[in-house]
C-alpha cells in the first residue's frame, strides 16, 4: 500500500505556520489529483500519460500587502523556508490599494449534481477503446486518418482560510476533441466532454468530425467580403462567449476587455441572455466555492441583450460598490461556466433565415487575436470545414478566409440562434462555454493576397 | 518517506529496464521562480513558486508511455515507471507503424546559463523587483504627450531551473538556467478623438537583473510609450494598392517565427499536432525545395548564449547546434526530436523542449532569426517609390498549415520616392508564406540585427517555451494590400 502524503497535515502545517508569522489573513488551497490522457494522431495512439498531482496555493496578506505561493515542491523544509520567505516578502511590498479583504464566513455551500463519476475508476481500462470508437466512426463516415486527445481527470480540493472557510470537495472530468481529415486541407473536428462517462459519446464526435472533413472536400478559396456567419457552438464558443468573458473588472482595469463603462448599455439583442454559471450539473467548470472559499452560484452577466454586470472576488466587489458573486482567482476573478440561454431555432431554420444574403457556415477556428482589446478589434481563422450556405442549404467548401472584425459589433449583430446547445471546452476555448450555434449579420471577411 | 531525487532518477531507469522498457528517460526538475505584478500604479502580487518533480518516458513495443509525480519517494516513482511502461505496451501494440527513437550519440555533461554575482534571480531583494516596476510605471505616467495612458499592467518573472536528465542508454545532463522576463500592456487613447492603441511589452533573457541595463529598459519603455501616443494623436492611414514593405526585426521575428519556424517542426509534418497546434504546409519531400528568394537564410539556434531559449542539450540528451531551416531560399532542415527524426529517417535536430517535469519533451523552436544580409538602412530604402516601414506589429495570426498569415503593423511609417514620412496605422500584411518570402529582395547587414523574446506555445497540455525570434531589416516587393 503506497503511503500517500497527508494532505490534511499538510494544511494544518502550513496554517499553524502562517499564523506564527501573524498574517492578517491567509487562504490554503490544496488540489490533489490523477489525470491520464491519451494522445493519437494518423488513427494511432501516439502517447499515453498519467499525472499524480498534488499542488499548495497560499494567498496571504499582512497590512495590505498582498503576496502568493504555488508549492509542487511539498517537502516541509521547502515549505516552512517558503512561509519565512513570503513573509518577508509581503513586508518588503507597498500596500495593494486595490485590496479590500477575502470573504468572511460563516459559509453555506450549494450542491451540484454530477460533479463526480462514481464511475470512473472503470474508466481508465475503456479508455483506449473508446478512442479507436472514435477514429472507427470518423473513417466509416469517410475521414481517412484522425488526431486528437482524451483526457480524464479526478481531483480532489481542500481549502481552508482566516476567515471560516473549511470545505473540501471532489470531481471528475472528461475531455475528449477529434480532427479527421479526408486528405490535408479537407478537415473536420468534433468533441464530447463533460463530468460523467455516461454523458460522453464517442461515436457522435467522430462521426460529426468524419462528415465534415468529407463534406469539405473540395474547397476553393473564399473572397472577402461582408457575410452572415452561422457559428458552430465550438466557434461560438470562442468569438461569442469572448464578451461575457471580458466582463471582468480585474481585465476592464488592465486594458484587457472592451466593456469598460458599459454595465446598463444593450450590447446584444433582446434574446440574448448569459450567466456566469457554477451549479451547471455536469458542467467543466461547475463546483461550489471560489478561490476565496465564498460559495458560487449562478450570476447574471447579459440579460435580453443588456450588460447587467461583472464577476467578481471581495476586493473588485467591494471596490465596485457591490458584493462577491465567488468567481474569485487568486489575482482576478475568474469564469466558471459561460452558459448562453439557448435560442429558438433549427439549425435549418438558421439556414434558412440567412438565405437571401451571402452566408458562410463555420465550424471550427484558431489563433483569435486582438488589435486592441479596449475596442475589441481582432480577428480569427476558421479552420476545418467552412461553406457557403446559397437559398437555405450547405453548398460549396470555402478555405483561405479570416474573420476580421470587432466583437462588440458580432455581438450587436447576432440575428438568431439555435435551440440546440453544446459544452464546449477544448485546446482553443479554456472556459467551460454551453452555446448553441448562433447566426450573426454583416461580419467582416477578409483573405490573404496570393 | 522522501527520497534524494537524484538517486530517485537513476533508480527510475533501474526499474523500467527490470520492466523491460526499450528506451526510458527520468527528467528531474526543480523550479524556484518569483512574480511581481503592478496594476496601474498598484503593487497586486508578489509571488513565490516552488516546484519539483520527475517525468519519466518510456518506450516499449511500439509505444511511448509517460508520467509524473511530485511527491518525491520511491513508490510513487516505481508506480510512474510501471504506468508509462504498461501504457507504452499496450498503446503500442495496437500500432500499425510502431514508434522508434532515433540513434544519437550518447553524452554526459553539465552546464549552466548564470546571472552575474548579486544579480541573480534570488539574490536580487523582491522590494528592488517591485520598486523597478513602480519606477517604470512612473516614467510613463509622467510623460507629457498628447494622449494619456490609462491603462497599464506590467509583469516581472524570474526563475532558476535545476534539471537532471538520466536515460538507460547514459546519457546524463545537468543544467542549471536563470531566465528573467518582463511583461507589460500599455493602453494609449488620445484625449480628443477617443482613438486607442496597445502595446505589448515581453522582454526576456537568459542570466540575472544585469539584463535590465542590457535592455535599458527604463528608455525602453518610455520610447515604446512615446511612440504609442504618436500613433494615436499623428498617424494616417496607411496605403493601398501595391506596396513595398521595409520590416524590422520584431516583424521578421514574428514571421520567421510563424511562417517557417512551426512549420518545419517534424512533429507538426508528421501530423503528431493535427487536433491542436495543427500541421504544415511544408513535408518531407520539400526539403531541398526553393521556397524563398535567396536572401532567406532562417536559422534556429538554441545555443545563443544569453539568449531567451538558450541550451546545450536537448531534453533528450542530443547536443544543440544551430539548425538551417531555409539556406538562400532552400528548405534545408526540420525541427526534430528523436520520435520524429526516427519516422523521417534521419538525425534529431536537438529540438525536444519539455517545460517542466510534468509535460513530455516535443520538437520546438529556441531562438529563431533571419541571417544578415549585406544592405545598410539607406541602401534598402532608396529605391522603394511607395511602401511602408512597419518596425514592429499588433495583432497578428496564421493558419494552421502556417500558409497564409497576417501581420498588423503597430509603429508604421509612409515610405515615398526613399524617405521615411508620417506614422500610418494598421498597416496590414496579409499575405501567403510562399509570397512573403519569395517577395524578399533584400536582407540588412548584422549590425541591426536584433532579437525580441516570446513565449511560444505549442502541446497539450500547454508548453508556453522561452523562445528568441529576430531580424536585422527585410525588404518585400510588392505586397497587395486591399
Amino acid at each position: 500500500m503506497v503511503e500517500k502524503t497527508d494532505s490534511q497535515s499538510l494544511l494544518e502545517l502550513i496554517k499553524k505556520k502562517l499564523e506564527d508569522l501573524s498574517f492578517d489573513d491567509y487562504i490554503v488551497h490544496l488540489e490533489r489529483g490523477n489525470r491520464s490522457q491519451l494522445r493519437f494522431a494518423d488513427s494511432q495512439i501516439t502517447i499515453a500519460k498519467n499525472w499524480a498531482s498534488m499542488n499548495i496555493e497560499v494567498y496571504a496578506v499582512k497590512d495590505s500587502r498582498t503576496v502568493a505561493i504555488e508549492f509542487e515542491d511539498l517537502s516541509k523544509e521547502t515549505i516552512d523556508s517558503s512561509l519565512d520567505s513570503l513573509l518577508k516578502l509581503a513586508n518588503s511590498l507597498p500596500p495593494n490599494q486595490n485590496y479590500f479583504g477575502i470573504s468572511d464566513g460563516p459559509f453555506s455551500y450549494p450542491t451540484v449534481d454530477s460533479l463526480v463519476d462514481t464511475e470512473f475508476l472503470d474508466f481508465h481500462d475503456k479508455s483506449i477503446d473508446s478512442v479507436i470508437s472514435a477514429i472507427n466512426s470518423a473513417e466509416e463516415e469517410g475521414a481517412k486518418r484522425s488526431a486528437g486527445v482524451l483526457l480524464w481527470d479526478i481531483s480532489e480540493e481542500k481549502l481552508i482560510s482566516s476567515r471560516g472557510a473549511n470545505i473540501n470537495t471532489n470531481s471528475t472530468s472528461y475531455e475528449f476533441t477529434i480532427r479527421s481529415f479526408v486528405d490535408a486541407k479537407s478537415s473536420g473536428f468534433g468533441l464530447t466532454v463533460g463530468r460523467l462517462m455516461s454523458k460522453l459519446d464517442f461515436e457522435k464526435a467522430g462521426k460529426t468530425a468524419g462528415k465534415i472533413a468529407k463534406r469539405s472536400k473540395g474547397g476553393i478559396n473564399g473572397e472577402p467580403g461582408k457575410y452572415n456567419v452561422i457559428l458552430e457552438p465550438k466557434v461560438a464558443g470562442d468569438i461569442i462567449a469572448a464578451t461575457p468573458a471580458a466582463a471582468n473588472p480585474f481585465d476592464v482595469d488592465i486594458g484587457f476587455s472592451w466593456l469598460k463603462d458599459k454595465i446598463g448599455e444593450k450590447i446584444g439583442p433582446d434574446f440574448v441572455t448569459v450567466y456566469d454559471d457554477a451549479l451547471l450539473p455536469n458542467g467543466l467548470g461547475s463546483k461550489i466555492f471560489d478561490d476565496e472559499g465564498h460559495p458560487t452560484g449562478r450570476n447574471i452577466i447579459i440579460e435580453n441583450g443588456i450588460l447587467k454586470g461583472f464577476i467578481h472576488n471581495t476586493s473588485t466587489a467591494k471596490k465596485a460598490g457591490t458584493i462577491s458573486t465567488g468567481n474569485a482567482g487568486l489575482v482576478a476573478p475568474e469564469n466558471t461556466n459561460i452558459f448562453f440561454e439557448p435560442g429558438d431555432k433549427s439549425f435549418e431554420e438558421l439556414l434558412e433565415i440567412s438565405k437571401n444574403k451571402p452566408t458562410l457556415y463555420i465550424t471550427n477556428n484558431w489563433y483569435t487575436r486582438f488589435t486592441s482589446y479596449v475596442d475589441g478589434i481582432f480577428s480569427t481563422i476558421p479552420r476545418d470545414g467552412m461553406f457557403l450556405v446559397e437559398k437555405g442549404e450547405i453548398t460549396q467548401p470555402i478555405r483561405e478566409l479570416r474573420i476580421s472584425d470587432s466583437m462588440l459589433d458580432i455581438f450587436k449583430n447576432i440575428k438568431a440562434m439555435s435551440k440546440e446547445s453544446k459544452q464546449i471546452k477544448t485546446w482553443e476555448v479554456q472556459t467551460p462555454v454551453f452555446i448553441p450555434y448562433v447566426l450573426i449579420e454583416d461580419v467582416n471577411i477578409t483573405a490573404a493576397t496570393s | 518517506m522522501s527520497s534524494d531525487p537524484y538517486d530517485l532518477v537513476e533508480k527510475a531507469i533501474d526499474e523500467g529496464s527490470k520492466l523491460g522498457a526499450k528506451y526510458i528517460e527520468a527528467r528531474y526538475v526543480n523550479l524556484g521562480g518569483n512574480t511581481s505584478i503592478l496594476k496601474n500604479g498598484v503593487p497586486e502580487l508578489g509571488g513565490i513558486v516552488r516546484s519539483r518533480g520527475i517525468g519519466i518516458r518510456v518506450l516499449k513495443d511500439g509505444g511511448v508511455g509517460f508520467a509524473s509525480f511530485n511527491e518525491i519517494n520511491k513508490e510513487e516513482m516505481k508506480i510512474a515507471v510501471a504506468f508509462a511502461t504498461k501504457m507504452a505496451e499496450l498503446t503500442g501494440k495496437k500500432r500499425k507503424i510502431k514508434i522508434k527513437f532515433s540513434d544519437e550519440e550518447i553524452h554526459e555533461a553539465k552546464y549552466q546559463s548564470l546571472g552575474e554575482s548579486n544579480k541573480r534571480p534570488f539574490e536580487v531583494t523582491p522590494e528592488e523587483k517591485m520598486n523597478k516596476l513602480i519606477e517604470i510605471d512612473k516614467t510613463i505616467s509622467e510623460l507629457k504627450s498628447g494622449a494619456v495612458i490609462p491603462f497599464k499592467f506590467f509583469q516581472l518573472n524570474d526563475q532558476t531551473e535545476k534539471k537532471f536528465i538520466v536515460s538507460n542508454e547514459g546519457t546524463k545532463i545537468e543544467s542549471e538556467i536563470d531566465l528573467i522576463q518582463i511583461f507589460g500592456l500599455i493602453v494609449a487613447v488620445n484625449p480628443n478623438t477617443g482613438s486607442k492603441e496597445q502595446d505589448f511589452i515581453q522582454k526576456g533573457k537568459s542570466g540575472g537583473f544585469e539584463a535590465f541595463e542590457y535592455w535599458n529598459i527604463d528608455e525602453y519603455i518610455e520610447n515604446k510609450a512615446k511612440i504609442l501616443s504618436k500613433i494615436v494623436t499623428e498617424s494616417k492611414e496607411a496605403p493601398k494598392g501595391t506596396i513595398d514593405y521595409l520590416v524590422g526585426p520584431n516583424v521578421i521575428g514574428i514571421c520567421v517565427h510563424e511562417n517557417t519556424g512551426h512549420p518545419s517542426e517534424g512533429d507538426r509534418i508528421l501530423g503528431r499536432e493535427g487536433a491542436q497546434a495543427g500541421e504544415s504546409y511544408l513535408n518531407k519531400e520539400m526539403l531541398g525545395k526553393q521556397i524563398g528568394s535567396e536572401h532567406v537564410t532562417i536559422i534556429d539556434d538554441p545555443t545563443l548564449e544569453g539568449s531567451y531559449g538558450f541550451y546545450l542539450y536537448d531534453d533528450e540528451g542530443v547536443k544543440a547546434k544551430p539548425r538551417y531551416l531555409h539556406r538562400n531560399g532552400i528548405f534545408e532542415e526540420m525541427l526534430h526530436n528523436r520520435e520524429s527524426a526516427a519516422f523521417m529517417g534521419t538525425k534529431s535536430t536537438a529540438a525536444a523542449r519539455a517545460i517542466g517535469f510534468n509535460r513530455e519533451p516535443i520538437p520546438r523552436m529556441a531562438n529563431t532569426y533571419l541571417a544578415p544580409g549585406e544592405f545598410t538602412f539607406d541602401e534598402m530604402i532608396e529605391d522603394i517609390k511607395k511602401g511602408v516601414y512597419m518596425l514592429n506589429f499588433t495583432e497578428w495570426n496564421i493558419d494552421d498549415r502556417r500558409f497564409q498569415s497576417k501581420y498588423v503593423g503597430l509603429e508604421s511609417y509612409l515610405i515615398e520616392n526613399g524617405e521615411i514620412k508620417n506614422l500610418v496605422r494598421r498597416p496590414v500584411l496579409e499575405t501567403t508564406t510562399p509570397k512573403l518570402w519569395g517577395s524578399v529582395d533584400a536582407v540588412g547587414r548584422k549590425d541591426l540585427l536584433e532579437f525580441d523574446a516570446a513565449t511560444c506555445g505549442k502541446g497539450d497540455p500547454m508548453q508556453g517555451v522561452p523562445v528568441y525570434h529576430g531580424g536585422s531589416l527585410m525588404r518585400i516587393r510588392n505586397v497587395e494590400v486591399r
